[in-house]
C-alpha cells in the first residue's frame, strides 16, 4: 500500500536558553568514573586498583553481542571500583581514575598517515577499536551497522535533535562543520554507500548556513531539511522524509544507514588521528541553571561539577528537591541527585524545580493522544485493552509500534500517563507472543 | 538514599502552562454553548416579551430553566457522592469530588434539548435520569457509555411527551398565536405524514431562511442553525471538539437526505437543505456527537461514528413514531462506541491491508447497508414498484 509516514506535532523547544553561550572546554577534571555498564550489558573491567593508565587505554571490554573495548578519558591513575549515578537511573560500579593532569596519550593515538587508502573493513575495524557507540542517546555501537548484509545505499546524519532543551548536537555541528563532512564522507566508504545526507530541523537554519559552503568538496552529500516537529529526529521518521521508503525492525531493510551527527564528528577524529571515544558534548540546561551552556568533557566527568561550572543552580531552587532529567524531557528519566556521571548516551542534564502534584481528571476520551501519535496508534485503546489483560486486541491495536516518544503524554489534558500504559502493554505484548 | 518519586517520561507536558487541561476545555465547552444560550433566551423570552406576550418575569424563564438544568443535575450529584462515598459527607470532599466531575454539562444540554414550556418536575426527572442513570451509575465521569443528557431527553420524549404537550409544548407565547404553526413543529408534520411536499412541512414556518434564523418552533437550544454554526467555530478553534465530526454528519445527512428526495421524484435541493436544518441536528451534531466520552477516540472512529449516525438519523425519521432521529441515533451509536473504536483503531494503526481489510470491508458494507434500507423505507410500495419495474426496462 502507499506508503504513510510517519508525523509529529511542533512542540516547544526551550533551546535558546543552552545557546547564547558557547561551548566551553572542560578536560582536567579531577576524577572520572567509567561506568562499567554500557546498553545493558556489563563490561568486563582490565585494570587494577593502582594501575596506572593512559588517555586512550583500554580499561574495560564489551564482550557477547556489539563486543568493543572502552577507554580511558583522562590519564592518571586507577584509585577505586564504586557505584555511582548512571543515566539508567541505577547506581553502576564504575572505575574511578584520579587525574595526574600530565594528559599522558596511549600509544595508539597517532595521526593517520594513509587515510585514502583504508579500506571498508579497515574503517570498521577502526570503528570497533575506537568503541564508536551512538551518542545520539541509545549507544548501539556503530560498526553493528556497517557489518549489515543488506547492501546499503544512502548514510544519513541525523542532526535533527529533536528533543526540548538539548543543544549539545548542534553546538557541536556549528564548531566543526567540516570535521561532519569528512566524518560522513568515511561512513559513505565504510559503508560503501553511494551518497550521505544531513538532516536538521527548519529550526536550525544555522547548520545549513555554516555547512552549505563547505558542500562543494563533497559532491555526494546533500542536505535536507526536516520540519520542526517531534519526533522529527526518530530514526524512521528521518529515513521516511529523506528516502520515502520505510522499513520495519532497522534502516538497513531500506538500504539506510542512519547516525548522529555527534558520532560522525568523532569517527572524523578516530580515522585521522586514531582518539578513540573518550569525550562528548553536553547540555546542562533547564530552569533551575544559572547559565545555561554545553560542555565538552571527557566521558566520566561528575554532573554536578558541571553544574557548579555553569554558574550554580538559580535561586529559590533546592537542589536536593529538583528533577535532573537524563537524557532529555520527552524520553529521558528522572535521576534525583546531581551526581550523576556523563557517559556516551547522555546528551543533556536538565535541571527543574519538581512541580508540584496536578489535577488527575478523569480520560474524558478527547482523543488528542490518537490525534498526535506519530505511528497513528490509539493509546486509550491499548490502555484498556492492558487493563482487561487482553494480549491479542494488544496485538492487533499494534502496540509494538509505539517507540515511547511521549507525545501521547505530553498532549493529555488530564495528565494521565498514556505512554506508560502503553509501553507496560508492548511489555506484555513480547511476553505474552 | 534513592529517591523514585522522579515522575514519568515525558517530563513537558501541555497542561504545565495551566493552558490546555481538562478544566480549560471543560471552560471552553460551557462558553461554545452561551451563543445558544443567549439565542435561546431572546427566541423564547425576549422577543416574546417585545411583542407583548408575556410579562416581565416570564421573559427571564427561559434562562432561568436552562441554568435550572445545569443546577439540578450537579445537585443530584452532589447527593449521590454524599450517598455513596464516605469520604465525601463534608462540604470540602463534595467540592473536590464535584470539580472534577464537570457535573452542570449534562444538565445544561438537556434543558436545552427540551420544549421551554416543560414543567420543572420533568425537568428534574430527566436531569435525574442524565446524571444519576446516564452517568454516575456507570462510574461517574469519563466512565459513561451513554451521552447523559440524551438519557434524560429521551427518557422525557418516550415516556413524558405527552405532559410536555399538554403544558404547552414546543409554542412560546407567540408561537401559540400563529396559526400555520398549528401546535407543531416541523418534524412532527413530517413525522405524521410522512412525505416530502414543501408546502406541507416547510411552508407553514415560511421558508427555510427561517429555519436558519432559527424562528421556527422547537426544543430551546436546536433551532437556529445560524448560531449553533458560531458555537461549531469556537469549539474548533479551541479544539475542544473535533471539526470533522459534526461536518462529516451534516454532510451525510445532507446527501442521503438528497437521494432520497430525487428517488422520490423531489430532485429539489431543499428537501435535503430542510433535513439539516430542522430538529435537533444541528445541534445534537455540534454539542452531542462530539462529546468525547461517548464517542471512539481515534480519528478514523470517529468518522465512522459520525457516518453511522447521519444514515440513523434519515432512517430514524422515516420509520421512527418518534419526530427526532438525532437523539436516538447517537444513543444506538453509543453502545457501539467501544468495539467501532477497538476496529478502526486496528485499521488506522495497520493501514488497510490483508490482515485489516475484513473489518474495512465489514465497516463500510454494514454503513451502505443501513443506508439503502433507510431509502428503501423512504419510498411508499407505488413508487418502488415504479422504480425498480422502471430500472428493468
Amino acid at each position: 500500500m502507499i506508503l504513510r509516514k510517519a508525523k509529529g506535532i511542533h512542540i516547544d523547544g526551550f533551546k535558546k536558553m543552552s545557546r547564547e553561550l558557547p561551548l566551553r572546554e572542560y578536560l582536567d577534571p579531577q576524577f572520572v568514573y567509567i561506568p562499567l555498564l554500557q546498553q545493558n550489558s556489563p563490561l568486563k573491567k582490565m585494570v587494577e586498583i593502582g594501575s596506572d593508565v593512559k588517555i586512550g587505554q583500554v580499561v574495560a571490554l564489551r564482550e557477547g553481542f556489539g563486543a568493543m573495548p572502552i577507554h580511558a578519558s583522562i590519564s592518571g591513575k586507577v584509585t577505586a571500583f564504586k557505584k555511582v549515578w548512571h543515566s539508567s537511573g541505577k547506581m553502576i560500579e564504575a572505575i574511578e581514575i584520579e587525574n595526574d593532569k600530565l594528559n599522558r596519550l596511549d600509544d595508539s593515538i597517532l595521526p593517520e598517515i594513509n587515510i585514502e587508502i583504508l579500506s571498508r573493513e579497515q574503517l570498521i575495524q577502526k570503528m570497533r577499536d575506537a568503541g564508536l557507540s551512538g551518542l545520539g542517546g541509545a549507544g548501539f555501537p556503530t560498526y553493528i551497522k556497517y557489518q549489515a548484509k543488506c547492501p546499503i545505499d544512502t548514510i544519513i546524519i541525523n542532526a535533527v535533535e529533536c528533543e526540548p532543551y538539548l543543544t549539545c548536537d548542534f553546538m557541536l555541528t556549528m564548531k566543526y562543520p567540516e570535521k561532519l563532512l569528512k566524518g560522513l564522507s568515511y561512513f559513505i566508504k565504510a559503508a560503501n554507500a553511494r551518497n550521505g545526507f544531513i538532516a536538521f530541523k527548519s529550526y536550525n537554519q544555522d547548520i545549513k548556513s555554516a555547512l552549505e559552503p563547505l558542500l562543494n568538496k563533497y559532491p555526494n552529500i546533500e542536505l535536507c531539511e526536516l520540519k520542526d516537529v517531534y519526533p522529527a529526529g526518530w530514526e524512521k521518521y528521518v529515513v521516511e522524509q529523506v528516502t520515502n521508503n520505510t522499513y520495519v525492525k532497522l534502516p538497513s531493510e531500506a538500504g539506510v544507514i542512519v547516525d548522529n551527527s555527534a558520532t560522525a564528528i568523532c569517527f572524523a577524529d578516530m580515522v585521522d588521528n586514531n582518539i578513540p571515544l573518550i569525550s562528548r558534548v553536553i547540555t546542562i540546561t533547564g530552569e533551575g541553571i544559572k547559565h545555561p551552556q554545553n560542555f565538552y568533557v571527557p566521558l566520566g566527568t561528575k554532573v554536578s561539577e558541571l553544574i557548579a561550572l555553569a554558574g550554580g543552580y538559580v535561586e529559590g531552587l533546592d537542589p536536593k528537591t529538583a528533577w535532573y532529567l537524563a537524557g532529555g524531557p520527552m524520553t529521558g528519566r528522572a535521576i534525583l541527585v546531581d551526581e550523576l556521571i556523563v557517559n556516551d548516551t547522555l546528551g543533556a542534564v536538565i535541571v527543574k524545580g519538581i512541580p508540584k502534584e496536578a489535577e488527575h481528571p478523569e480520560c474524558l476520551g478527547c482523543g488528542k493522544c490518537s490525534d498526535v501519535c506519530p505511528v497513528f496508534l490509539t493509546p486509550t485503546s491499548i490502555k484498556s485493552a492492558f487493563e482487561r489483560n487482553d494480549v491479542s486486541l494488544i496485538k492487533n491495536l499494534n502496540a509494538d509500534k509505539c517507540m515511547q516518544c511521549g507525545l501521547c503524554s505530553y498532549i493529555c489534558p488530564s495528565r494521565i500517563e498514556i505512554t506508560d500504559f502503553v509501553a507496560k502493554a508492548k511489555a506484555l505484548m513480547a511476553k505474552g507472543a | 538514599m534513592a529517591r523514585f518519586s522522579g515522575g514519568k517520561a515525558p517530563f513537558l507536558r501541555i497542561t504545565d502552562s495551566g493552558e490546555k487541561g481538562t478544566k480549560i476545555i471543560m471552560r471552553d465547552f460551557i462558553i461554545g454553548l452561551l451563543p445558544v444560550v443567549l439565542f435561546a433566551w431572546y427566541k423564547n423570552g425576549i422577543m416574546v416579551y417585545i411583542d407583548g406576550n408575556i410579562s416581565f418575569m416570564e421573559m427571564l424563564y427561559p434562562l432561568i430553566f436552562i441554568i435550572l438544568g445545569g443546577f439540578l443535575s450537579v445537585l443530584f450529584e452532589a447527593i449521590f457522592f454524599y450517598i455513596t462515598d464516605k469520604s465525601a459527607r463534608n462540604v470540602k470532599g463534595i467540592g473536590n469530588k464535584l470539580k472534577l466531575s464537570y457535573g452542570a454539562i449534562p444538565g445544561l444540554l438537556l434543558a436545552m434539548f427540551l420544549p421551554l414550556y416543560t414543567p420543572i418536575w420533568v425537568l428534574m426527572f430527566g436531569c435525574f435520569m442524565a446524571t444519576i442513570v446516564g452517568k454516575m451509575l456507570f462510574g461517574g465521569f469519563g466512565h459513561n457509555i451513554f451521552n447523559p443528557a440524551i438519557i434524560g431527553r429521551v427518557a422525557i420524549m418516550f415516556t413524558l411527551l405527552g405532559v410536555i404537550n399538554n403544558a404547552g409544548g414546543f409554542m412560546n407565547a407567540s408561537e401559540v398565536l400563529v396559526d400555520s404553526y398549528a401546535g407543531a413543529t416541523p418534524l412532527t408534520l413530517f413525522s405524521i405524514s410522512k412525505t416530502i411536499d414543501y408546502n406541507v412541512i416547510v411552508a407553514p414556518y415560511g421558508n427555510l431562511w427561517n429555519f436558519f434564523i432559527g424562528t421556527i418552533p422547537g426544543s430551546l437550544g436546536e433551532t437556529s442553525f445560524l448560531v449553533i454554526m458560531i458555537s461549531y467555530l469556537w469549539l474548533s478553534i479551541r479544539k475542544v471538539i473535533n471539526w470533522s465530526t459534526p461536518l462529516i454528519y451534516v454532510v451525510t445527512v445532507f446527501i442521503l437526505s438528497w437521494i432520497i428526495g430525487m428517488v422520490n421524484g423531489e430532485a429539489g435541493i431543499w428537501f435535503p437543505v430542510y433535513s439539516i436544518l430542522s430538529g435537533g441536528l444541528a445541534f445534537g451534531a455540534v454539542f452531542m456527537a462530539t462529546e468525547p466520552v461517548t464517542t471512539p477516540r481515534n480519528p478514523l472512529g470517529k468518522v465512522y461514528f459520525a457516518l453511522f449516525i447521519g444514515a440513523l438519523t434519515v432512517l430514524f425519521r422515516f420509520i421512527g413514531v418518534y419526530p427526532e432521529g438525532v437523539a436516538t441515533s447517537i444513543i444506538v451509536m453509543n453502545i457501539f462506541t467501544m468495539p467501532l473504536d477497538n476496529v478502526t483503531a486496528a485499521i488506522r494503526s495497520t493501514g488497510i491491508k490483508k490482515k485489516t481489510i475484513g473489518k474495512f470491508a465489514f465497516l463500510t458494507i454494514l454503513l451502505l447497508l443501513i443506508m439503502v434500507y433507510a431509502v428503501i423505507k423512504s419510498m411508499n410500495l407505488y413508487s418502488l414498484s415504479i422504480f425498480f419495474v422502471g430500472g428493468l426496462f
